[in-house]
Protein backbone atom coordinates (compact mmCIF):
# COMPACT_ATOMS: atom_id res chain seq x y z
CA UNK A 1 0.00 0.00 0.00
CA UNK A 2 2.81 2.39 0.80
CA UNK A 3 4.15 1.78 -2.72
CA UNK A 4 0.83 2.84 -4.23
CA UNK A 5 0.48 5.85 -1.99
CA UNK A 6 4.07 6.98 -2.41
CA UNK A 7 3.95 6.65 -6.16
CA UNK A 8 0.85 8.81 -6.36
CA UNK A 9 1.93 11.31 -3.69
CA UNK A 10 2.01 14.88 -4.90
CA UNK A 11 5.35 16.68 -4.88
CA UNK A 12 5.62 19.93 -2.89
CA UNK A 13 4.42 22.84 -4.99
CA UNK A 14 4.84 26.61 -4.59
CA UNK A 15 3.43 28.34 -1.52
CA UNK A 16 -0.18 29.49 -1.82
CA UNK A 17 -2.15 32.15 0.05
CA UNK A 18 -3.69 29.52 2.36
CA UNK A 19 -0.38 27.92 3.30
CA UNK A 20 0.30 27.74 7.02
CA UNK A 21 2.62 30.26 8.66
CA UNK A 22 5.54 29.22 10.82
CA UNK A 23 3.79 29.50 14.15
CA UNK A 24 0.83 27.47 12.93
CA UNK A 25 3.16 24.75 11.65
CA UNK A 26 4.99 24.79 14.99
CA UNK A 27 1.68 24.59 16.88
CA UNK A 28 0.54 21.67 14.72
CA UNK A 29 3.80 19.90 15.50
CA UNK A 30 3.48 20.67 19.22
CA UNK A 31 -0.14 19.52 19.19
CA UNK A 32 -1.20 22.65 21.03
CA UNK A 33 -3.94 24.02 18.77
CA UNK A 34 -7.53 24.42 19.82
CA UNK A 35 -9.98 22.09 18.03
CA UNK A 36 -11.31 24.72 15.62
CA UNK A 37 -7.88 25.88 14.51
CA UNK A 38 -6.65 22.30 14.30
CA UNK A 39 -9.56 21.32 12.07
CA UNK A 40 -8.77 24.15 9.66
CA UNK A 41 -5.08 23.27 9.65
CA UNK A 42 -5.81 19.56 9.13
CA UNK A 43 -8.03 20.34 6.13
CA UNK A 44 -5.20 22.31 4.55
CA UNK A 45 -2.48 19.80 5.42
CA UNK A 46 -4.46 16.93 3.91
CA UNK A 47 -4.35 18.65 0.52
CA UNK A 48 -1.10 20.65 0.56
CA UNK A 49 2.07 18.61 0.04
CA UNK A 50 4.23 21.64 0.75
CA UNK A 51 2.85 22.34 4.25
CA UNK A 52 2.56 18.66 5.08
CA UNK A 53 6.20 18.24 4.08
CA UNK A 54 7.12 21.15 6.36
CA UNK A 55 5.28 19.56 9.30
CA UNK A 56 6.94 16.19 8.69
CA UNK A 57 10.28 17.92 8.35
CA UNK A 58 9.97 19.81 11.65
CA UNK A 59 8.85 16.63 13.42
CA UNK A 60 11.98 14.87 12.14
CA UNK A 61 14.12 17.86 13.01
CA UNK A 62 12.90 17.92 16.60
CA UNK A 63 13.54 14.17 16.87
CA UNK A 64 17.15 14.70 15.79
CA UNK A 65 19.26 13.78 18.82
CA UNK A 66 21.39 16.92 18.63
CA UNK A 67 18.36 19.22 18.29
CA UNK A 68 16.53 17.49 21.14
CA UNK A 69 19.60 17.77 23.34
CA UNK A 70 19.93 21.51 22.71
CA UNK A 71 16.25 22.12 23.42
CA UNK A 72 16.56 20.19 26.67
CA UNK A 73 19.64 22.25 27.57
CA UNK A 74 17.76 25.50 26.87
CA UNK A 75 14.77 24.37 28.90
CA UNK A 76 16.98 23.46 31.82
CA UNK A 77 18.58 26.87 31.81
CA UNK A 78 22.07 28.29 31.42
CA UNK A 79 23.48 26.38 34.33
CA UNK A 80 22.77 23.04 32.77
CA UNK A 81 26.28 22.25 31.68
CA UNK A 82 27.58 23.27 35.08
CA UNK A 83 24.86 21.10 36.57
CA UNK A 84 26.19 18.14 34.65
CA UNK A 85 29.42 18.44 36.58
CA UNK A 86 27.88 18.84 39.99
CA UNK A 87 24.90 16.51 39.63
CA UNK A 88 26.81 13.42 40.72
CA UNK A 89 28.26 15.25 43.72
CA UNK A 90 24.86 16.67 44.68
CA UNK A 91 23.27 13.27 44.27
CA UNK A 92 25.84 11.75 46.58
CA UNK A 93 25.28 14.52 49.13
CA UNK A 94 21.52 14.03 48.93
CA UNK A 95 21.96 10.34 49.47
CA UNK A 96 24.05 10.97 52.59
CA UNK A 97 21.45 13.40 53.94
CA UNK A 98 18.71 10.89 53.27
CA UNK A 99 20.55 8.18 55.12
CA UNK A 100 21.49 10.24 58.20
CA UNK A 101 18.22 12.21 58.48
CA UNK A 102 16.20 11.11 61.54
CA UNK A 103 12.82 9.76 60.46
CA UNK A 104 9.84 11.56 61.93
CA UNK A 105 6.64 9.74 62.78
CA UNK A 106 4.75 12.01 60.41
CA UNK A 107 6.56 13.29 57.34
CA UNK A 108 3.98 16.01 56.92
CA UNK A 109 2.64 14.55 53.69
CA UNK A 110 -1.08 15.00 53.31
CA UNK A 111 -2.87 11.67 53.21
CA UNK A 112 -5.15 13.14 50.54
CA UNK A 113 -2.35 13.82 48.14
CA UNK A 114 -1.74 11.23 45.47
CA UNK A 115 1.80 10.27 44.57
CA UNK A 116 3.37 12.52 41.96
CA UNK A 117 3.47 11.29 38.39
CA UNK A 118 7.25 11.42 38.52
CA UNK A 119 7.35 9.20 41.58
CA UNK A 120 4.83 6.81 40.13
CA UNK A 121 6.23 6.48 36.65
CA UNK A 122 9.99 6.80 36.76
CA UNK A 123 12.15 4.24 35.00
CA UNK A 124 14.35 2.10 37.23
CA UNK A 125 17.92 1.27 36.19
CA UNK A 126 18.37 -2.51 36.07
CA UNK A 127 21.94 -2.91 34.94
CA UNK A 128 24.70 -2.11 35.44
CA UNK A 129 24.35 -1.40 39.14
CA UNK A 130 27.17 -1.47 41.73
CA UNK A 131 30.21 -3.57 40.83
CA UNK A 132 29.85 -5.55 37.61
CA UNK A 133 32.17 -7.64 35.48
CA UNK A 134 31.02 -6.01 32.24
CA UNK A 135 28.91 -3.01 31.32
CA UNK A 136 28.43 -2.65 27.60
CA UNK A 137 24.64 -2.44 27.81
CA UNK A 138 22.42 -0.19 29.93
CA UNK A 139 19.00 -1.63 30.82
CA UNK A 140 16.08 -0.12 32.67
CA UNK A 141 12.42 -0.81 33.33
CA UNK A 142 9.78 0.32 30.87
CA UNK A 143 7.43 3.10 31.91
CA UNK A 144 3.79 2.69 30.81
CA UNK A 145 2.92 5.27 28.19
CA UNK A 146 6.50 6.40 27.65
CA UNK A 147 7.42 6.67 23.98
CA UNK A 148 11.06 7.71 24.36
CA UNK A 149 13.90 7.38 26.81
CA UNK A 150 16.91 9.62 27.29
CA UNK A 151 19.84 7.87 28.88
CA UNK A 152 22.99 9.64 30.09
CA UNK A 153 26.22 8.13 31.37
CA UNK A 154 28.59 10.27 33.47
CA UNK A 155 32.07 9.56 34.62
CA UNK A 156 33.19 10.20 38.20
CA UNK A 157 34.04 13.81 37.32
CA UNK A 158 30.51 14.48 36.11
CA UNK A 159 31.46 14.57 32.45
CA UNK A 160 28.94 13.12 30.04
CA UNK A 161 30.47 10.03 28.44
CA UNK A 162 27.42 8.88 26.52
CA UNK A 163 23.96 10.23 25.79
CA UNK A 164 21.20 8.78 23.67
CA UNK A 165 17.48 9.06 23.03
CA UNK A 166 15.69 5.92 21.97
CA UNK A 167 12.39 4.12 22.17
CA UNK A 168 13.81 0.88 23.58
CA UNK A 169 14.69 0.14 27.23
CA UNK A 170 18.16 -1.09 26.32
CA UNK A 171 21.08 1.01 25.13
CA UNK A 172 24.28 -0.58 23.89
CA UNK A 173 27.35 1.53 24.52
CA UNK A 174 29.29 2.19 21.31
CA UNK A 175 32.89 1.02 21.05
CA UNK A 176 34.03 4.62 21.34
CA UNK A 177 32.93 4.63 24.99
CA UNK A 178 35.59 2.86 27.01
CA UNK A 179 34.98 2.16 30.68
CA UNK A 180 38.07 1.97 32.84
CA UNK A 181 38.00 -0.92 35.34
CA UNK A 182 37.91 0.21 38.95
CA UNK A 183 36.53 3.68 38.19
CA UNK A 184 33.04 4.75 39.22
CA UNK A 185 30.41 5.80 36.70
CA UNK A 186 26.90 7.14 37.14
CA UNK A 187 23.93 6.93 34.83
CA UNK A 188 20.32 7.85 34.76
CA UNK A 189 17.46 7.55 32.34
CA UNK A 190 14.51 9.83 31.68
CA UNK A 191 11.22 8.60 30.24
CA UNK A 192 9.04 10.86 28.12
CA UNK A 193 5.57 10.41 29.55
CA UNK A 194 3.86 13.19 27.65
CA UNK A 195 4.64 16.07 25.40
CA UNK A 196 7.69 17.65 26.99
CA UNK A 197 7.10 15.76 30.23
CA UNK A 198 9.89 13.55 31.44
CA UNK A 199 10.29 11.45 34.55
CA UNK A 200 13.80 10.68 35.67
CA UNK A 201 15.35 7.73 37.39
CA UNK A 202 17.76 8.32 40.28
CA UNK A 203 21.45 8.47 39.45
CA UNK A 204 22.83 4.98 39.66
CA UNK A 205 26.46 4.23 40.35
CA UNK A 206 28.43 1.32 39.02
CA UNK A 207 31.99 0.28 38.40
CA UNK A 208 33.55 -2.37 36.25
CA UNK A 209 35.55 -4.87 38.26
CA UNK A 210 39.02 -5.51 36.93
CA UNK A 211 39.25 -9.19 36.04
CA UNK A 212 42.72 -10.52 36.92
CA UNK A 213 44.52 -12.11 33.99
CA UNK A 214 45.38 -15.76 34.29
CA UNK B 1 10.80 36.25 31.15
CA UNK B 2 13.95 35.42 29.21
CA UNK B 3 16.65 38.09 29.33
CA UNK B 4 16.86 38.71 25.59
CA UNK B 5 13.14 39.52 25.39
CA UNK B 6 13.53 42.02 28.24
CA UNK B 7 16.32 43.75 26.34
CA UNK B 8 14.26 43.78 23.16
CA UNK B 9 11.24 45.25 24.89
CA UNK B 10 13.53 47.84 26.52
CA UNK B 11 14.55 49.04 23.05
CA UNK B 12 18.00 47.46 22.95
CA UNK B 13 17.95 45.19 19.86
CA UNK B 14 21.75 44.81 19.78
CA UNK B 15 21.87 43.68 23.39
CA UNK B 16 18.87 41.43 22.82
CA UNK B 17 20.53 39.90 19.77
CA UNK B 18 23.73 39.12 21.68
CA UNK B 19 21.75 37.33 24.39
CA UNK B 20 19.55 35.58 21.83
CA UNK B 21 22.55 34.24 19.91
CA UNK B 22 24.22 33.15 23.13
CA UNK B 23 21.09 31.25 24.14
CA UNK B 24 20.02 29.72 20.83
CA UNK B 25 23.22 29.49 18.74
CA UNK B 26 23.76 25.81 19.45
CA UNK B 27 20.14 24.95 18.70
CA UNK B 28 20.26 26.83 15.40
CA UNK B 29 23.45 25.01 14.39
CA UNK B 30 21.95 21.65 15.38
CA UNK B 31 18.81 22.36 13.34
CA UNK B 32 20.89 23.32 10.28
CA UNK B 33 23.09 20.24 10.65
CA UNK B 34 19.97 18.11 10.53
CA UNK B 35 19.85 19.01 6.84
CA UNK B 36 23.49 19.35 5.87
CA UNK B 37 26.78 18.55 7.55
CA UNK B 38 29.02 20.20 4.98
CA UNK B 39 30.89 22.86 6.91
CA UNK B 40 30.71 25.60 4.32
CA UNK B 41 27.00 25.06 3.77
CA UNK B 42 26.33 25.05 7.53
CA UNK B 43 28.16 28.33 7.98
CA UNK B 44 26.47 29.97 4.98
CA UNK B 45 23.02 28.89 6.14
CA UNK B 46 23.79 30.05 9.70
CA UNK B 47 24.76 33.46 8.32
CA UNK B 48 21.51 33.52 6.34
CA UNK B 49 19.47 32.61 9.43
CA UNK B 50 21.17 35.31 11.48
CA UNK B 51 20.68 37.90 8.75
CA UNK B 52 17.01 37.02 8.45
CA UNK B 53 16.33 37.04 12.19
CA UNK B 54 18.29 40.24 12.75
CA UNK B 55 16.76 42.17 9.86
CA UNK B 56 14.58 45.17 10.68
CA UNK B 57 15.84 45.36 14.28
CA UNK B 58 14.91 41.74 14.98
CA UNK B 59 11.57 42.24 13.26
CA UNK B 60 10.77 38.54 12.97
CA UNK B 61 11.45 37.91 16.66
CA UNK B 62 9.61 41.10 17.59
CA UNK B 63 6.54 40.03 15.63
CA UNK B 64 6.58 36.69 17.38
CA UNK B 65 6.80 38.34 20.79
CA UNK B 66 4.04 40.85 20.15
CA UNK B 67 1.47 38.16 19.40
CA UNK B 68 -1.08 37.98 22.15
CA UNK B 69 -1.01 34.26 22.71
CA UNK B 70 1.46 31.68 21.53
CA UNK B 71 0.19 28.33 20.45
CA UNK B 72 3.63 26.79 19.96
CA UNK B 73 6.75 26.54 22.06
CA UNK B 74 9.40 29.09 21.08
CA UNK B 75 11.98 26.36 20.41
CA UNK B 76 9.59 24.59 18.01
CA UNK B 77 8.87 27.88 16.27
CA UNK B 78 12.60 28.59 15.97
CA UNK B 79 13.32 25.13 14.54
CA UNK B 80 10.50 25.72 12.03
CA UNK B 81 11.96 29.08 11.03
CA UNK B 82 15.46 27.61 10.68
CA UNK B 83 14.07 24.74 8.61
CA UNK B 84 12.29 27.10 6.22
CA UNK B 85 15.31 29.36 5.86
CA UNK B 86 17.56 26.35 5.25
CA UNK B 87 15.28 24.95 2.55
CA UNK B 88 14.94 28.40 0.99
CA UNK B 89 18.71 28.79 0.96
CA UNK B 90 19.17 25.48 -0.85
CA UNK B 91 16.34 26.18 -3.28
CA UNK B 92 17.88 29.53 -4.08
CA UNK B 93 21.36 28.07 -4.49
CA UNK B 94 20.16 25.02 -6.40
CA UNK B 95 18.03 27.06 -8.76
CA UNK B 96 17.13 26.00 -12.28
CA UNK B 97 20.64 26.66 -13.55
CA UNK B 98 22.22 24.30 -11.03
CA UNK B 99 19.47 21.72 -11.56
CA UNK B 100 20.18 21.84 -15.27
CA UNK B 101 23.82 21.12 -14.55
CA UNK B 102 22.81 18.00 -12.60
CA UNK B 103 20.39 16.94 -15.35
CA UNK B 104 23.03 17.34 -18.02
CA UNK B 105 25.04 14.48 -16.54
CA UNK B 106 22.12 12.02 -16.64
CA UNK B 107 21.11 9.64 -19.46
CA UNK B 108 18.24 11.04 -21.60
CA UNK B 109 15.34 9.21 -19.90
CA UNK B 110 16.60 9.98 -16.39
CA UNK B 111 17.14 13.57 -17.45
CA UNK B 112 13.46 13.85 -18.43
CA UNK B 113 12.40 12.17 -15.18
CA UNK B 114 14.59 14.60 -13.30
CA UNK B 115 13.04 17.58 -15.06
CA UNK B 116 9.49 16.37 -14.44
CA UNK B 117 9.92 15.37 -10.77
CA UNK B 118 12.62 17.68 -9.45
CA UNK B 119 12.20 20.78 -11.56
CA UNK B 120 8.46 20.72 -12.36
CA UNK B 121 7.27 19.04 -9.13
CA UNK B 122 5.17 16.34 -10.81
CA UNK B 123 4.19 13.16 -8.94
CA UNK B 124 5.85 9.92 -9.96
CA UNK B 125 2.71 8.54 -11.59
CA UNK B 126 2.03 11.78 -13.41
CA UNK B 127 5.60 11.76 -14.70
CA UNK B 128 5.20 8.19 -15.90
CA UNK B 129 1.97 8.98 -17.70
CA UNK B 130 3.53 11.99 -19.39
CA UNK B 131 6.59 10.10 -20.57
CA UNK B 132 4.79 6.89 -21.57
CA UNK B 133 2.19 8.81 -23.53
CA UNK B 134 4.48 11.14 -25.44
CA UNK B 135 8.16 10.42 -25.21
CA UNK B 136 8.81 6.81 -24.23
CA UNK B 137 5.94 4.76 -25.57
CA UNK B 138 6.20 1.17 -24.49
CA UNK B 139 7.94 2.09 -21.23
CA UNK B 140 6.61 -0.24 -18.54
CA UNK B 141 5.90 1.13 -15.10
CA UNK B 142 8.42 -1.27 -13.56
CA UNK B 143 11.13 0.00 -15.92
CA UNK B 144 10.10 3.57 -15.16
CA UNK B 145 10.47 2.96 -11.42
CA UNK B 146 13.96 1.54 -11.94
CA UNK B 147 14.93 4.67 -13.85
CA UNK B 148 13.27 6.84 -11.20
CA UNK B 149 15.24 5.18 -8.40
CA UNK B 150 18.44 5.58 -10.43
CA UNK B 151 17.62 9.27 -10.84
CA UNK B 152 17.10 9.71 -7.09
CA UNK B 153 20.40 7.90 -6.43
CA UNK B 154 22.21 10.20 -8.85
CA UNK B 155 20.78 13.28 -7.14
CA UNK B 156 21.33 11.86 -3.65
CA UNK B 157 25.01 11.47 -4.46
CA UNK B 158 25.13 15.25 -4.45
CA UNK B 159 22.88 15.90 -1.53
CA UNK B 160 21.89 14.43 1.82
CA UNK B 161 18.79 12.27 1.58
CA UNK B 162 16.97 14.24 4.29
CA UNK B 163 17.39 17.45 2.39
CA UNK B 164 16.32 15.82 -0.85
CA UNK B 165 13.02 14.81 0.73
CA UNK B 166 12.62 18.40 1.93
CA UNK B 167 12.99 19.75 -1.54
CA UNK B 168 11.35 17.09 -3.68
CA UNK B 169 9.17 14.92 -1.46
CA UNK B 170 9.63 11.30 -0.41
CA UNK B 171 11.63 9.04 -2.75
CA UNK B 172 9.96 6.17 -4.62
CA UNK B 173 9.49 2.85 -2.81
CA UNK B 174 12.55 0.57 -3.07
CA UNK B 175 10.65 -2.28 -4.71
CA UNK B 176 7.15 -2.53 -6.13
CA UNK B 177 5.15 -5.72 -6.57
CA UNK B 178 4.21 -6.50 -10.17
CA UNK B 179 0.51 -6.16 -9.27
CA UNK B 180 1.12 -2.65 -7.96
CA UNK B 181 3.10 -1.74 -11.04
CA UNK B 182 0.30 -3.05 -13.26
CA UNK B 183 -2.22 -1.02 -11.32
CA UNK B 184 -0.21 2.14 -11.51
CA UNK B 185 0.67 1.61 -15.15
CA UNK B 186 -2.95 2.29 -15.97
CA UNK B 187 -3.11 5.99 -15.48
CA UNK B 188 -6.87 6.00 -15.09
CA UNK B 189 -6.65 3.64 -12.14
CA UNK B 190 -3.93 5.73 -10.53
CA UNK B 191 -6.24 8.71 -10.86
CA UNK B 192 -9.01 6.69 -9.19
CA UNK B 193 -6.65 5.94 -6.32
CA UNK B 194 -6.03 9.66 -5.87
CA UNK B 195 -9.75 10.32 -6.03
CA UNK B 196 -10.48 7.59 -3.49
CA UNK B 197 -7.85 9.03 -1.17
CA UNK B 198 -9.28 12.51 -1.53
CA UNK B 199 -12.74 11.23 -0.69
CA UNK B 200 -11.60 10.24 2.80
CA UNK B 201 -12.09 12.61 5.73
CA UNK B 202 -9.18 15.10 5.99
CA UNK B 203 -8.07 13.65 9.36
CA UNK B 204 -7.93 10.13 7.89
CA UNK B 205 -6.12 11.28 4.77
CA UNK B 206 -3.61 13.25 6.80
CA UNK B 207 -3.00 10.33 9.17
CA UNK B 208 -2.36 8.00 6.20
CA UNK B 209 -0.08 10.48 4.48
CA UNK B 210 2.01 11.21 7.57
CA UNK B 211 2.17 7.63 8.82
CA UNK B 212 2.42 5.67 5.56
CA UNK B 213 3.93 8.06 3.02
CA UNK B 214 6.08 10.28 5.25
CA UNK B 215 6.88 7.40 7.61
CA UNK B 216 6.52 9.46 10.80
CA UNK B 217 6.28 7.65 14.17
CA UNK B 218 2.69 7.02 15.27
CA UNK B 219 3.12 9.08 18.44
CA UNK B 220 4.09 12.13 16.37
CA UNK B 221 1.21 11.58 13.96
CA UNK B 222 -1.15 11.39 16.95
CA UNK B 223 -0.01 14.79 18.16
CA UNK B 224 -0.31 16.41 14.73
CA UNK B 225 -3.72 14.97 13.89
CA UNK B 226 -5.08 15.39 17.42
CA UNK B 227 -5.48 11.76 18.41
CA UNK B 228 -4.90 10.65 22.01
CA UNK B 229 -2.04 8.21 21.40
CA UNK B 230 -0.14 6.01 18.93
CA UNK B 231 -2.66 3.20 19.23
CA UNK B 232 -5.42 5.52 18.06
CA UNK B 233 -3.30 6.27 14.99
CA UNK B 234 -2.91 2.57 14.20
CA UNK B 235 -6.67 2.10 14.50
CA UNK B 236 -7.47 5.18 12.46
CA UNK B 237 -5.05 4.32 9.66
CA UNK B 238 -6.16 0.68 9.62
CA UNK B 239 -9.81 1.68 9.30
CA UNK B 240 -9.05 4.34 6.69
CA UNK B 241 -7.04 1.91 4.57
CA UNK B 242 -9.86 -0.61 4.78
CA UNK B 243 -12.27 2.06 3.60
CA UNK B 244 -9.86 3.01 0.84
CA UNK B 245 -9.68 -0.63 -0.27
CA UNK B 246 -13.48 -0.84 -0.49
CA UNK B 247 -13.64 2.31 -2.57
CA UNK B 248 -10.88 1.10 -4.88
CA UNK B 249 -12.59 -2.23 -5.37
CA UNK B 250 -15.77 -0.40 -6.25
CA UNK B 251 -13.74 1.57 -8.77
CA UNK B 252 -12.46 -1.61 -10.32
CA UNK B 253 -9.03 -1.75 -8.70
CA UNK B 254 -8.45 -5.08 -6.98
CA UNK B 255 -5.81 -7.74 -6.60
CA UNK B 256 -3.38 -5.37 -4.95
CA UNK B 257 -2.38 -5.94 -1.34
CA UNK B 258 -3.92 -2.92 0.27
Amino acid sequence: MSALLRATAAQPGPAGPDCLDEETIAAVVDGTMDPVARSAATGHLASCARCRGAVASVVRGLADTAVAREITAIDRGPGRRYVRFVVPALAAAALVLLLVRPRAADDGVSPHRAPTITAAAAPVPLAPVAAVAEARVLRWTAVPGADRYHVTLFDAGGRVRYEMQLADTVAALPDSVTLIPGQSYLWNVEARIGWDRWSSSPLTEFSVVAVPRR
Amino acid sequence: MVEWTVKLEAGDPDGAWDLFVERYRRLIFAAIRHYTTEHDEVMDVFAQVCESLRADDLGRLRRYLTQRDHRARFSTWLVTVVRNLTVDWFRHRDGRQRLSAIAAELPPLQRRIFECVFADGRSHVETYELLAAHEATGLSFGAFLRELRATYRAVAARRKGALMAELWGPPPPPEVEPAVADTLAQGEQAARLSEALESLAPEDRLAIQLFVVDDLPAADVARVVGLPNAKAVYNRVYRALAELRVRLERAGISGVDL
